[in-house]
C-alpha cells in the first residue's frame, strides 16, 4: 500500500479541516484558552460543555468529529481515565452543534481488551449505544504517515484512518502528572491514536523514539485538534496510573494544544517551560502566561499544586 | 451465553473474509485473528474449506525475511510471526517454518542487547527491570514484553515437537527466565512492567494465563504463588480472553479450574470466540498451544 505523506494527507483533507478561525489567525491574536469551574461530575457538565464550545465558536455542522478520551487501565480508587460523563457531555454538545457524526475512539496502551476497560470505566453505563459509536484505534485500519522533519527518532508511523479521516479530532485527556514526561494532557493523549495492533501493548516504539519528540511529531501530524481537559478530579504523584486523586475542579479547553497544555501545567503548579514536548512545539510563546488569551476563571484562583515525584522537583512553577 | 458458546465455531466460519483471513471485529484481515481462528478450527477438529482458505491466506502472508506483518498494509514483520508458527506447526513439514524460526530467533528485546546495556552502564542509567534475559518484543527494535515472549516460547516449543536444537533451547530458557523476572508482586503478570518509580504494578488475567502456559513444566516449585494468583483472577475475570488463557494455563499445570462465573462473559472479537473454542478443547485434553 502506498504511503500517504503528511502534506498530501493535509492537502487532501484541507477542506474538511474546518474549525472556525483556525484557517488564518492574525499574528497578534493570542490563542484562546478557557478555564471553566466544574466542581463535580454532575449533570451540570452538559450545560458547561455547550457553553465551552460556544465560547470557542466551533463550527462543526455536517462534519465528522472524533472524541479521543484517555482510557488506560481501571482502578476504582484512582482517577486514571477521562470521566465518561465529560465524554458524553462533549458528545451531546457536538451533536447539538449539528455534527454529522460524533464517534468516540481510543487505543489504550497496556490492556488489549478495550471494551472491557471501557465498561469498567463506566462508558457503557453512561453513554447510550457506546459500542455502536466506539472505534478501538488499536485495531483500526491504518495508513503510513511519513514524518517530515521529525522531532523524534522515528521517520514514519502507521496511524488509524478513523482519526486521519476526521474533520475534527477532540482530545479529552485527564489532567495528570506523568512519571516520564512531567504532565500528560492534550498533546500526550495523542499517544492513544498509535495502533497497538501494529506496535504492541504498550506502544513501546514511542518510548524508544523519545517521548517528547514523539508527542511533538503527533502534534505536527494533527495540528488542529480541539482539546478539553478533564481537570475536575485529576491525578498527582506517580501518574499516569499509580498516582492519587487531586481535585482541581476545572475544565480547560482551546484550539491551540500547546496553549491548553501550558495553561493546565500552570494550574497544576508545573512550569510549562520545563516540559520538554511543549518547548518543542511552542511557536508563539504559548508556554508563557502572557502568550495566551485566557478566558473564564482566573488562573490564580484555580491553581492547585499537584504533588510531583522527587525526580520532577525542578519543574515546580514558582508562585508570583 | 450458552447459545453464544455453542455458536462460537459457526460464528467464526461466518466471520471469515472473502480473502480467507479474519479481522478482529469484522473488517480487513489481520494475521493475529486469522491465526487464532485457524487454531480454533483445528481445536474443533475442522478440516474443511474454511481452514484451507485461511491457511492459504496465512501462508501467502509470509514475507521475504521469514516473518509476518500484522496485516497486508504493514511493511514490517512483527511478533505475529509467532502466531503464524503456532498454526503452521500443526502441519508436519510446512515449508514456511524454517524461515519463520530464523526470524523469531533473530529477535530479542532491545534492552537486553550488549550495546544497549553498555550504553546504559556508561550513562549511569539504572533499570528497574532485570535486562539480562532475552525476551521478545512486539515490534522489532523495541523492548521485550510478556505477551510476545510467552507466545514465541509456545511457538518455538510447539514447532520443535520435543526435539529442540541448542540455540532454540537456550532462547526458550532465557525467555522463561525473562517471564519469571517480570512477575508482579501478586505473583501474576501484567504487560511486563512490574515496577515504576518504585511502585508495584498489579497483574492482569490474560497475561498471567499466557505467561503461566509458557512456563508449563518449568520449575514448578517457583510458580505456586503465580498459580494461586491465576486461580484468584479466574474467580472475577469476565473476559473470554482472560478466562480462556487462565483455564489453559491452570490445566497445563495440573490444576482443575473451577468456580468462575460462566454466564456473563464478554465475547467481543474473533479472538474471544476462538479462545473459547481452544480452551474448551484444552479441557478435553487437546491444547493447540502445546506441542
Amino acid at each position: 500500500m502506498p504511503a500517504i505523506s503528511r502534506r498530501r494527507l493535509l492537502l487532501g483533507s484541507a477542506g474538511a479541516w474546518v474549525l472556525a478561525g483556525c484557517s488564518r489567525r492574525p499574528a497578534a491574536e493570542l490563542p484562546q484558552v478557557s478555564i471553566t469551574l466544574a466542581p463535580a461530575y454532575t449533570q451540570e457538565l452538559y450545560g458547561s460543555l455547550r457553553r465551552i464550545l460556544s465560547e470557542h465558536k466551533l463550527e462543526v455542522r455536517g462534519q465528522r468529529v472524533v472524541l479521543k478520551p484517555n482510557l488506560v487501565e481501571y482502578d476504582s480508587a484512582r482517577p486514571i481515565n477521562t470521566h465518561p460523563l465529560v465524554v458524553h457531555a462533549a458528545l451531546e454538545a457536538f451533536s447539538a452543534l449539528g455534527a454529522a457524526e460524533v464517534r468516540i475512539a481510543e487505543g489504550p496502551a497496556n490492556r488489549r481488551n478495550t471494551l472491557e476497560l471501557a465498561e469498567a470505566a463506566g462508558y457503557f453505563h453512561t453513554i447510550p449505544g457506546f459500542e455502536r459509536i466506539f472505534t478501538d484505534l488499536n485495531l483500526d485500519d491504518t495508513s503510513l504517515i511519513r514524518l517530515r522533519r521529525p522531532a523524534s527518532r522515528l521517520d514514519s508511523l502507521y496511524l488509524p484512518r478513523t482519526v486521519l479521516g476526521a474533520d475534527l479530532v477532540v482530545s479529552i485527556p485527564k489532567m495528570k502528572t506523568h512519571h516520564w514526561a512531567a504532565a500528560t494532557l492534550g498533546m500526550k493523549n495523542l499517544f492513544g491514536v498509535v495502533p497497538g495492533g501494529i506496535y504492541g501493548w504498550p506502544k513501546n516504539i514511542l518510548h524508544w523514539g523519545g517521548i517528547d519528540g514523539c508527542v511533538a511529531d503527533l502534534h505536527r501530524v494533527f495540528p488542529r485538534v480541539f482539546t478539553i481537559v478533564d481537570g475536575i478530579v485529576g491525578m498527582e504523584g506517580n501518574g499516569p496510573i499509580q498516582g492519587l486523586p487531586k481535585a482541581a475542579g476545572v475544565l480547560v479547553a482551546g484550539r491551540d494544544m500547546v496553549a491548553v497544555d501550558a495553561t493546565c501545567c500552570r494550574i497544576m503548579g508545573i512550569d510549562p517551560q520545563m516540559v520538554g514536548y511543549l518547548g518543542l512545539e511552542e511557536t508563539q510563546g504559548q508556554t508563557r502566561e502572557e502568550g495566551v488569551r485566557q478566558i473564564g476563571e482566573a488562573l490564580g484562583r484555580v491553581r492547585t499544586d499537584f504533588e510531583l515525584l522527587p525526580a520532577f522537583a525542578g519543574v515546580r512553577l514558582r508562585r508570583a | 451465553m450458552q447459545f453464544e458458546l455453542s455458536r462460537a465455531v459457526p460464528s467464526l466460519r461466518d466471520a471469515q473474509n472473502q480473502d480467507g483471513g479474519w479481522g478482529y471485529r469484522g473488517g480487513a484481515s489481520w494475521t493475529e485473528p486469522t491465526a487464532y481462528a485457524l487454531l480454533a478450527l483445528a481445536a474443533a477438529g475442522e478440516r474443511g474449506e474454511n481452514c484451507e482458505r485461511g491457511l492459504a491466506w496465512l501462508e501467502k502472508g509470509q514475507r521475504g525475511d521469514g516473518g509476518w506483518a500484522p496485516n497486508r498494509s504493514v511493511d514490517r514483520s512483527t511478533w505475529v510471526t509467532a502466531m503464524a508458527v503456532l498454526v503452521l506447526a500443526e502441519r508436519t513439514g510446512a515449508a514456511a517454518l524454517p524461515g519463520a524460526y530464523g526470524w523469531l530467533l533473530a529477535q530479542s528485546g532491545r534492552e537486553s542487547g550488549y550495546l544497549q546495556r553498555f550504553r546504559d552502564w556508561l550513562l549511569g542509567l539504572s533499570q528497574e527491570q532485570n535486562v539480562s534475559y532475552r525476551g521478545w518484543p512486539w515490534y522489532p527494535g523495541t523492548s521485550s514484553w510478556v505477551t510476545p515472549t510467552a507466545l514465541t516460547i509456545l511457538a518455538l516449543e510447539k514447532g520443535g515437537r520435543g526435539r529442540l536444537d541448542p540455540r532454540r533451547r537456550e532462547r526458550i530458557e532465557s525467555g522463561r527466565e525473562f517471564l519469571l523476572s517480570r512477575r508482579c508482586s501478586d505473583g501474576g503478570w501484567n504487560h511486563g512492567a512490574t515496577r515504576a518509580w518504585g511502585y508495584s504494578s498489579d497483574s492482569y488475567p490474560e497475561t498471567t494465563g499466557q505467561a503461566l502456559l509458557a512456563l508449563a513444566g518449568f520449575q514448578e516449585q517457583r510458580l505456586e504463588k503465580s498459580l494461586r494468583c491465576a486461580e484468584g483472577h479466574l474467580q472475577t475475570c469476565r473476559s473470554a480472553e482472560g478466562r480462556s488463557w487462565l483455564e489453559m494455563a491452570l490445566l497445563a499445570h495440573g490444576r482443575s479450574p473451577s468456580g468462575f462465573p460462566k454466564d456473563d462473559l464478554t465475547l467481543d472479537s474473533a479472538i474471544d470466540r476462538a479462545l473459547i473454542v481452544v480452551a474448551g478443547a484444552a479441557r478435553r485434553g487437546k491444547n493447540v498451544f502445546l506441542s
